[in-house]
């Protein structure tokens, strides 16, 4: 069986850095322009992070990314077009985590895991099997719910064990849409600690935050988007000013430097 | 977790001999043992249900004459043939046949359920509750009333093939929205589509002669009286094609259960999926309803079960399922031939009294679990 699915996919073996490119990327739905213009570079090494007001174009541009279908414009893997290489290809070079996690049939945790496998069925690859969906689930917390079936599951561990899923994947370019938003503060940071630890390996994260202090804390660089546009793409410290979220959330926002790490804090300013 | 992508990057492209990958030891294959009794538990059940299906009847044959019919033909010196004088007739050109597409119906008609049911990511489609029988018969019908032949047995079968396959990819263009399919849609194109399809057999039925018209009659009810080796070989190639297919899909049906972005992000060709699948289930459910008629609520009440034991996972559930629709269906044949004295019952009519409660349950469950209908 496993002679008969092999396939001439192209395996990963750039010894280069991970890289992703968008160019010029515009995204119309239904006659409303959800994206113009995006233009970012997504690099190995580094966590990139999507922020931006509801409806700000941050999961369409992580769509588009992961390879939907763009109005205009270009996304490069490799300074190729997403549209060149295979769905297989794709897969081995980048993992997906989407907002909405379903499931139609009650697969267990383990099994869902282990469906991030399915990119290197029939390579050399496959001998990690084991290795990989036990590091990712150590590394999410969530070994202890290995044999537990997938929808009876709370939501922050339906999170994380869609998380280790993705990990378990070990693409280079990591795609992660709300990663943190059903956790707890604690596995919050356990998350962003495991991201960071595969940004420092090198590979490039883009994660699409709402916490735009967990963006400061962790983040390499915050791309802020607001209305389909890119507003601002820097280190959190020269982009996330007052002036600057305060115009994008229509809300005053006040930004003071953390006492012990430095990393710009920021709150909303109640109105009074 | 810091160094394993270096690994993984630099490893070299070509994967090298690949002998050493069949032979992989993964340590954590914790329900292999459960899914491997299964598989040999339905094996071992429906040999034996085969051999005293074929021994009962208006002649009795024991099981012990039966299994040495068939080592006779192997040209193996072991047991006894039927000692009764008609024993071998009876055993090779009414019986053998008739449990044989049993077997053949059952397992086709299991494994397209399973396979709808991957497809449409919803536990409650089944071929005949979506009208892909009814399309089915409609093709074979079309057959029976003409009169046409042009390729002898498989007339029939290449009939039902075709009015399957246009009944699927009408209700799977009918009955999805948004990359799901929601219960509600699924029943309700159901019953539109078995209404056009009944509508259309009702019309043969009537415009028929009334020879065809009585065959056409036991044919809807479900029938395997009258098998013959002819209709077991018109069905063998498209059984044989179908279940093989399943084989290269089943991991992607398992992916394929975490949504379509999700699945085409790890790698899967979900159009491709989709199209190979659709074939698959036409061609299994025109097998299984070329010359048994239409026989429902197997493709629901085999799969779920399977699930019940083993888990949702198509790698096990696909061969589990086709074994288990073969028992199943050998069974209510045996059942439809021998519940009444000298009756034989239609097997359609078996299958719906017990599969229609099942099919109630099973939607009332599905019901409370989603807190009413989306």
């Amino acid at each position: 069986m496993k002679i008969l699915t092999r396939t001439r996919h192209r395996l990963p073996s750039f010894a280069g850095p991970a890289h992703l490119r968008a160019t010029d990327v515009t995204v119309r739905l239904g006659g409303a322009t959800i994206l113009s213009d995006v233009t970012l570079d997504v690099r190995g090494g580094e966590i990139l992070a999507l922020v931006g007001p509801n409806g700000a174009g941050k999961s369409t541009l992580l769509g588009a990314l992961s390879g939907d279908a763009v109005s205009s414009g270009v996304v490069l893997l490799h300074d190729e077009p997403l549209a060149r290489w295979s769905a297989v290809e794709q897969s081995m070079r980048r993992a997906v985590l989407l907002q909405e996690i379903v499931l139609s049939f009650p697969f267990t945790a383990r099994e869902v895991v282990a469906m991030g496998r399915t990119p290197w069925t029939a390579t050399p690859f496959e001998d990690d099997d084991e290795s990989a969906i036990q590091d990712a689930m150590a590394a999410t917390d969530v070994a202890g719910l290995a044999e537990r079936k997938f929808g009876t599951l709370s939501g922050g561990e339906k999170a994380r064990v869609a998380l280790a899923r993705v990990l378990a994947q070990r693409a280079p370019i990591l795609l992660l849409d709300e990663p943190t938003a059903a956790l707890d503060l604690h596995h919050q940071e356990l998350v962003m600690e495991v991201v960071r630890g595969r940004a420092a390996a090198g590979d490039a994260i883009v994660i699409v935050v709402h916490d735009l202090n967990l963006a400061a804390a962790h983040a390499g660089r915050v791309a802020i988007l607001s209305e389909g546009r890119l507003v601002a793409c820097g280190p959190p410290s020269d982009v996330l000013t007052p002036g600057l979220l305060s115009n994008v959330y229509h809300h005053r926002v006040d930004v003071f430097a953390h006492p012990r790490t430095g990393h710009p804090l920021i709150t909303a300013v109640p109105h009074s | 977790m810091t160094t394993h992508t270096n690994d993984q990057v630099t490893k070299p492209a070509d994967p090298g001999p690949v002998s050493h990958l069949i032979g992989s030891d993964h340590p954590q294959r914790r329900r292999s043992w459960r899914g491997t009794a299964l598989l040999v538990g339905l094996g071992v059940g429906l040999v034996l249900l085969a051999v005293i299906s074929a021994g009962q009847g208006q002649l009795d044959i024991p099981p012990g004459q039966v299994i040495g019919a068939v080592t006779k033909w192997l040209g193996l010196d072991i047991g006894t043939a039927p000692v009764h004088p008609q024993g071998e007739n009876a055993l090779w050109y009414v019986r053998f046949p008739r449990v044989v597409l049993a077997m053949l119906v059952g397992g086709a008609l299991a494994t397209a359920g399973a396979l709808m049911q991957g497809v449409f990511g919803n536990p409650l489609a089944e071929p005949a509750i979506v009208g892909v029988s009814s399309g089915a018969a409609v093709g074979a019908a079309a057959t029976i009333v003409s009169g046409i032949s042009v390729f002898g047995t498989w007339t029939v079968a290449l009939a039902a093939f075709a009015g399957a396959l246009a009944t699927t990819m009408l209700v799977y263009a009918l009955s999805r929205s948004g990359g799901r399919t929601e219960v509600v849609t699924l029943v309700l194109t159901g019953i539109a589509v078995n209404a056009f399809t009944f509508a259309v057999i009702a019309f043969f039925t009537y415009v028929a002669s009334p020879d065809a018209r009585e065959q056409l009659i036991f044919w809807q009810l479900g029938s395997l009286n009258g098998a013959r080796w002819s209709a077991v070989l018109a069905v063998v190639p498209f059984v044989v094609v179908g279940l093989a297919v399943t084989v290269l899909v089943a991991r992607k049906l398992d992916v394929l259960a975490l949504g379509e972005r999700s699945a085409r992000h790890l790698g899967v060709s979900v159009e491709r999926l989709r199209l190979t699948v659709i074939v698959v289930v036409a061609l299994l459910v025109g097998s299984g309803t070329a010359f048994a008629g239409i026989i429902g609520f197997v493709g629901l009440v085999v799969p779920h079960l399977i699930r019940m034991i083993v888990g949702p996972g198509h790698r096990l559930l696909l061969p589990a399922s086709a074994l288990g629709g073969a028992l199943l269906l050998t069974g209510a044949d045996l059942a439809a031939r021998t519940a009444v004295t000298n009756a034989d019952l239609p097997l359609g009519m078996l299958t719906a009294l017990v599969g229609g409660p099942f099919f109630f349950w099973l939607l009332r469950r599905t019901r409370a679990r989603q807190g009413g209908w989306a």
